[in-house]
């Protein structure tokens, strides 16, 4: 179990040090910041052993956490821990940087207090966090307030409290996706998978019980008949109209996990998505798909070296989907060799620099319509050096938003029952969003 | 030097602050890779760039190597600075150079044509910053760039004092560097004259390079001795407000003193009177000096005067002729061995080892042995007491001998466990080179087993018992102290090993004595016999079979002893033989054989002490090599008495000490006719000038003595001929016709093994020479004759093999053979080596044949017998029958006819 937790600042000073069990010692941190952050040689391994202590740290922009254990923990754990702590903490005051960290030190032990105890991870749900630590002043309780905390804490249920009203029973859902790529230049696909996410946002009354359906072939099948959900892509929120059809067939994933509020008995069993949501935004499930993935782009680079003193790269980009479609944030970022001296960049849509800082050339579009075309072509002046080793032409790669998800995944229904309130199903208004992402989004060249 | 005021970067303190301040590792690679981008477009840039920025980019990129980044352009921007005429520019170049610019880089040559320009100039600080350069890269490449203009500007005429200087240090630096290429030239003989320059600092740089060059060829500097003693005579006389700038802490220019006199330790004393008894009036002022009162409290004042001392002090020494001045310095030393300063105390200790070997101050060091011998006891430092110890070593003679070498006895039950060893060597040394009664070198080496029995390697107590043989007056006083000494309840294996050998021959001498008695003789060895490890045992029971020919009395006990399962079955088969030979050898034969055979031991051949090469080994530097010669002649050991039984014919004897695997096989010796002079030697310690017989093995007792009656006159054949092969060597070449790995010749001294391997008309030969004794050979040499014309069709070619052979290893060398046309003879190869002294000469035919080179050819069945049949002509058929003597096995012609190359 987590011996201890520390939190760093860039210069490996410690901002925050809570230690759980004896056999962590004093020096322990110092043995991370000498060992791990002012190394030598950068620490590329998150887990790192020092002296028969095992050290899990995790990097948010110029903070390190680090956790710390004698014992053989599971270091998936640790890590779901540590990155739901930055979480939490994003939660209680934005950004996770050493200004907020210093303002807010008691706050950030009092978490500490609540999420771990013993070393053993408690509750890291930021809505039930935020019932009872608050960043107002302390106010005092009755007795049945503090009795209903533990009771909720300790209970069957311990993500939500009873007693929620809303006048408008409304719920949101993000299905954010990211996608992964290496192509070779021949345009083969090396490696792709999608990592997604759903989230739900909830704001309804008393204790609803919700009904989730995805067009995943498992859960299909076993339903059998059932027929699909709408085919609606887009933009922005659309209204979800259950129990339409749909023609778009299912997809296959390879694993996913839930929120703790699912209730796995019934996934075993019945195969279907089942769950009393807590109030306001968690993360419902999470899954990785591999097959039929729909790349939303298409990078075809072209570099000719002409002799020892430049070189050509012409690089085009082809968008891959529905031309109704919208893509955003579009970036590619296209290496350029260390002994750069000048560039000369052309494109047609976009922006595009060569930074230095970078060694790359940036291209930026801010929107692209699908089944679009964009190139680029850059003249780029090169150095002699005394250096023989040949350039080792890192890859292309590329950063974008668009609204659809990659794998195919669809929600099909999300039905919610609250027996004991008088609103059904047509009354909730519920909203579906697809975002898809680029994650390492990568060509070689 | 100009001042660089106002010539401050701004760019570059900019970028460094900004470095500085970046927050994160990633921020500082982000800053640097754009600063590179930058340096790399401007260099690029079609706009030539001014002198200031390209200093400007170039010192950048020199800091950004600092900082850990590999910077792979900006060489060529460096290179060109170096031809700038503003010295800030010029400098940058030269660092970037110095710093980032390999030895074997292209651009070398550029480098190296700048400096020369440089060289050439007339600028003294572009000359100085040049010289500066080379002195830091040292290649080979510039050491052959700049072998003329560098000595040129150290002995022009119009050179200035500080560059002559620095190109007396660069010439250092090369020198050492790559010292074969620097050819000799016209300078050599005018660059001592520069010891007389007036500048101090040209004098103490070419003080340093002259050393240099004076201990590769001194005989080509001699003329350097009277100018470096007029030099030192007048820095010595000189009062330190004279030399300004080069007198620190009170004391003239001490380097240059410490440098000279290190210079004049390559020579030989002068034997110009003139320049002698100068020399002699500087060492004497020196000394002087010494004695004067401190100018000044401060311990660099002193430092530095007892360095010129201490240096002065060596070099009295190395000269070694005058008495005065040794007895003064040894007074000196005297002073400081009981100075309050350790580092003064360890370096009095060590230089008075060196006076104790000089003749004319032996005596004088010897005052001084009370002091010595309590730092010995006192000194905190293990290293001074280590230099004490080889002090009383040196300083010990036949006077002094009995006090010193108790001292050191006394001292060794409290000494350091890493000085032990040394130490009781040194005593065993010292007590057998200087005893004059040898019950005490018998009570001394005891004491030695008693004390440091851990310590006491093999050789010391072999040496024991070496002189017990040897001197039969002592025998009888040895075999009672030892008797003595076994009685302590416990006690050192060496003990009992020592106790053993000399109770077994000498047991009777003390038999008389009721209480030393010969059944308690064997109770008290037997007592110990339990605790022993299986070596010792093995000696034991030689022991206890000489008892049973000393004392027949106590036949039986021993008897039951060797018969007990214990020793009859002992798992350790070499117990176990001789348990079972020597009970056999007990019972069957009768008194007067038994007596032969266990006849007391011949005294040993004088040699050198193995202690002493023992010591030399572990220590090459601690024996003064001059004072062992001197003494080893002074006490040599009277010569070896001849044992009464020397004219009875074969005297054999079994040597107690026989052990390992091959002692049973040749354990009873092959007596040569002249008697036990020529006994083999189990102690392992080589008597070159007598190699032994080759051992006959022998399996059972009786077999023993078959060979031993057929062998006694047969000559020993040691396979030491002059004039043809040696002896053995044919039938071994024989076996090689059909063979192509093996062992060519084998004595007592070296073993040779042949591998060889063929193909067409090429052939490798590999000889590996084994070294079989514990010494070194040397002086080893290898030399391969054609007799005949056989030059003409067998081209041989040999590398060249070390002159060194170590003990028990084993050197490699490889022959390449051609075989042009078609030969009969085999080359002939000498091996001659030095052998503890003696010349060695061993002939051996080379294994090459003709056959080697015949390639058997791959044919089907029909061929063969087309070829077969069209061999029909009469002549062409020879038939020969001759009668086999031995039956034919097919798989053994088989091999034969294989190794013959023919299959």
């Amino acid at each position: 179990m987590i011996g201890g937790l520390f939190i760093y600042n860039h210069k490996g000073e410690v901002l925050i040090s809570r230690v759980y069990r004896d056999d962590i010692g004093r020096n322990a941190v110092d043995a991370f910041r000498v060992n791990v952050i002012h190394a030598r040689q950068q620490v590329r391994s998150p887990v790192t052993n020092i002296a028969r202590t095992s050290f899990f740290h995790i990097k948010r922009s110029n903070i390190w956490l680090a956790a710390v254990t004698k014992q053989n923990v599971n270091a998936a754990m640790v890590f779901e821990f540590l990155h739901k702590m930055t979480d939490v903490m994003a939660a209680y005051f934005g950004k996770v940087t050493e200004e907020n960290i210093k303002n807010n030190f008691v706050l950030i032990y009092e978490i500490l207090d609540e999420i771990l105890d013993f070393g053993y991870p408690q509750n890291t749900d930021t809505g039930i966090l935020k019932t009872f630590i608050t960043q107002q002043g302390v106010k005092s309780q009755s007795k049945e307030e503090t009795s209903q905390i533990t009771s909720q804490v300790t209970g069957q249920i311990g993500w939500r409290r009873e007693g929620i009203k809303y006048r408008r029973n409304e719920l949101f859902l993000d299905v954010l996706e990211s996608v992964n790529l290496l192509m070779s230049p021949q345009g083969q696909v090396l490696s792709a998978h999608v990592a997604g996410r759903i989230v739900m946002k909830s704001y309804l009354s008393g204790m609803p019980e919700c009904k989730f359906g995805i067009n995943d072939k498992v859960l299909m099948e076993s339903k059998g008949g059932k027929s699909g959900q709408d085919d609606t892509r887009g933009g922005g929120y659309v209204k979800n109209t259950s129990g339409s059809s749909s023609t778009k067939t299912s997809i296959a994933i390879d694993d996913c996990q839930f929120h703790q509020c699912v209730k796995l008995s019934k996934f075993e069993t019945e195969h279907s998505i089942s769950f009393i949501p807590p109030d306001g935004e968690f993360e419902l499930m999470r899954y990785r798909t591999t097959k039929d993935i729909s790349l939303p782009f298409r990078t075809i680079p072209l570099v000719r070296e002409v002799g020892r003193q430049k070189m050509e790269v012409k690089v085009v980009v082809k968008s891959n989907f529905k031309p109704s479609l919208l893509a955003q944030k579009v970036e590619v970022r296209i290496p350029t060799p260390l002994n750069t001296s000048g560039v000369q960049v052309i494109c047609m849509k976009g922006k595009a620099k060569y930074k230095a800082s970078e060694n790359a050339i940036v291209w930026k579009i801010k929107r692209m319509g699908g089944m679009k075309e964009c190139q680029l072509s850059a003249e780029i002046e090169l150095l002699n050096t005394n250096d023989k080793r040949k350039w080792t032409r890192p890859p292309i790669s590329m950063n974008f938003e668009v609204p659809f998800a990659p794998s195919g995944f669809k929600v099909r229904y999300l039905k919610v029952f609250e027996p004991k309130l008088n609103y059904s199903d047509h009354d909730v208004i519920k909203w579906v969003r697809y975002i898809g992402r680029s994650g390492l989004y990568e060509t070689r060249c | 030097m100009p001042t660089v005021k106002g010539d401050g970067m701004r760019g570059l303190a900019v970028f460094i602050s900004d470095i500085r301040n970046c927050k994160s590792k990633e921020a500082e690679i982000k800053r640097i890779n754009k600063e590179l981008a930058n340096i790399r477009s401007k260099f690029k840039g079609d706009k030539t760039l001014d002198g200031y920025q390209k200093k400007k980019y170039v010192c950048k990129l020199l800091f950004i190597f600092l900082l850990g980044h590999d910077i792979d352009f900006g060489h060529m921007e460096a290179v060109n600075l170096l031809s700038s005429n503003r010295y800030t520019e010029k400098q940058i170049g030269y660092l970037f150079i110095s710093v980032l610019i390999g030895a074997n880089n292209d651009l070398m040559k550029l480098v190296i044509q700048a400096i020369r320009n440089d060289l050439a100039g007339r600028n003294p600080i572009h000359i100085t910053l040049a010289l500066q350069c080379v002195a830091n890269i040292g290649s080979r490449e510039m050491a052959e760039g700049l072998s003329v203009d560098i000595p040129k500007l150290l002995v022009s005429g119009d050179t200035i004092d500080s560059v002559k200087q620095s190109a007396a240090l660069t010439l250092l630096r090369l020198l050492r560097s790559s010292p074969d290429s620097i050819p000799m030239g016209e300078w050599m003989s005018r660059i001592i004259h520069l010891l007389n320059d007036q500048h101090m600092g040209v004098v103490t740089a070419a003080a340093s390079l002259i050393e240099n060059l004076v201990k590769k060829n001194p005989e080509e500097y001699k003329g350097c001795v009277s100018l470096a003693v007029s030099r030192l005579s007048r820095i010595v006389t000189s009062s330190y407000t004279d030399l300004q700038d080069y007198t620190y802490y009170f004391v003239p220019a001490p380097w240059l003193s410490v440098k000279l006199l290190r210079l004049l330790q390559n020579y030989p004393p002068p034997e110009d009177p003139a320049v002698k008894t100068r020399l002699s009036e500087c060492l004497e002022t020196i000394l002087n000096k010494a004695q004067e009162p401190p100018k000044s409290k401060k311990v660099q004042h002193s430092n530095a005067k007892n360095a010129v001392l201490f240096e002065a002090i060596n070099l009295i020494i190395h000269m070694d002729s005058d008495p005065n001045l040794l007895v003064r310095a040894c007074n000196q030393l005297g002073q400081f061995l009981q100075h309050r300063e350790t580092n003064l105390r360890y370096l009095a200790l060590e230089s008075m080892c060196l006076l104790a070997t000089s003749e004319f101050s032996h005596e004088a060091v010897k005052k001084h042995q009370e002091t010595v011998i309590t730092a010995l006891k006192t000194e905190r430092d293990v290293s001074v007491r280590q230099r004490a110890v080889d002090l009383l070593y040196a300083m010990c003679d036949r006077t002094n001998a009995e006090e010193i070498v108790g001292e050191m006895l006394e001292y060794l039950e409290s000494a350091d466990y890493s000085i032990r060893e040394e130490m009781v060597l040194k005593v065993a040394i010292l007590a057998e080179k200087y005893a004059v009664d040898y019950t005490w070198y018998v009570d001394v080496i005891l004491n030695l087993i008693r004390i440091a029995g851990d310590y006491v390697s093999e050789e010391v107590w072999y040496r024991v018992i070496q002189i017990v043989i040897n001197r039969d007056d002592v025998q009888g006083y040895a075999a009672k102290t030892v008797f003595e000494a076994l009685q302590a309840p416990a006690c050192h294996e060496n003990m009992v090993k020592v106790g053993g050998y000399i109770l077994g021959e000498f047991g009777n001498l003390i038999a008389g004595d009721p209480r030393s008695g010969s059944a308690v003789q064997f109770q008290l060895l037997h007592s110990k016999y339990h605790l022993c490890s299986p070596a010792t045992r093995g000696l034991l029971l030689s022991a206890y079979i000489k008892f049973i020919n000393l004392f027949p009395e106590i036949k039986h006990i021993i008897q039951d002893v060797l018969r007990s399962d214990n020793n009859m079955r002992n798992a350790d088969v070499e117990l176990q033989q001789r348990s079972i030979e020597y009970l056999q050898l007990s019972s069957i034969t009768t008194a007067d054989v038994l007596a032969t055979v266990l006849e007391e031991m011949p005294p040993f051949p004088e040699r050198e002490s193995s202690i002493l090469a023992k010591l030399k080994k572990k220590k090459p530097s601690s024996v003064p090599e001059g004072s062992e010669q001197k003494e080893t002649t002074a006490s040599k050991i009277p010569a070896v008495q001849m044992s009464n039984n020397v004219d009875i014919a074969p005297p054999t004897s079994i040597n107690l000490m026989s052990q390992g695997e091959s002692s049973t096989d040749d354990f009873v010796d092959q007596g040569s006719p002249q008697g036990g002079s020529a006994s083999v030697d189990l102690l392992g310690l080589g008597s070159p000038t007598q190699p032994t017989a080759p051992s006959v093995g022998s399996g059972g007792l009786l077999d023993m003595f078959d060979t031993l009656t057929s062998h006694s006159s047969a000559p020993a054949t040691n396979g030491i001929d002059l004039g043809g092969l040696s002896g053995g060597a044919e039938e071994a070449f024989r076996k090689f016709i059909c063979k192509n790995n093996g062992v060519l010749f084998e004595n007592d001294l070296l073993q040779i093994g042949v591998k060889s391997e063929y193909r067409e008309d090429l052939g490798r030969l590999w000889v590996f020479y084994g070294n079989k004794t514990t010494f070194q050979l040397n002086a080893f040499l290898v030399d391969v004759s054609t007799p005949g014309n056989l030059s003409e069709s067998l081209s041989i070619q040999q590398k060249p093999v070390g002159g060194e052979v170590e003990a028990g290893a084993q050197v490699k060398q490889q022959f390449n053979m051609a075989c042009v046309q078609e030969f009969a003879e085999a080359p002939v190869m000498t091996i001659q080596f030095l052998y503890s002294g003696a010349q060695q000469k061993i002939s051996l035919k080379l294994p090459v044949v003709l056959n080697k080179y015949i390639t058997p050819a791959e044919m089907d069945a029909n061929t063969f017998f087309t070829r077969w049949k069209a061999l029909n002509s009469p002549s062409q058929e020879c038939q020969q029958i001759i009668k086999a003597t031995s039956p034919i096995d097919h798989e053994q012609v088989k091999a034969k006819a294989s190794g013959y190359c023919v299959l």
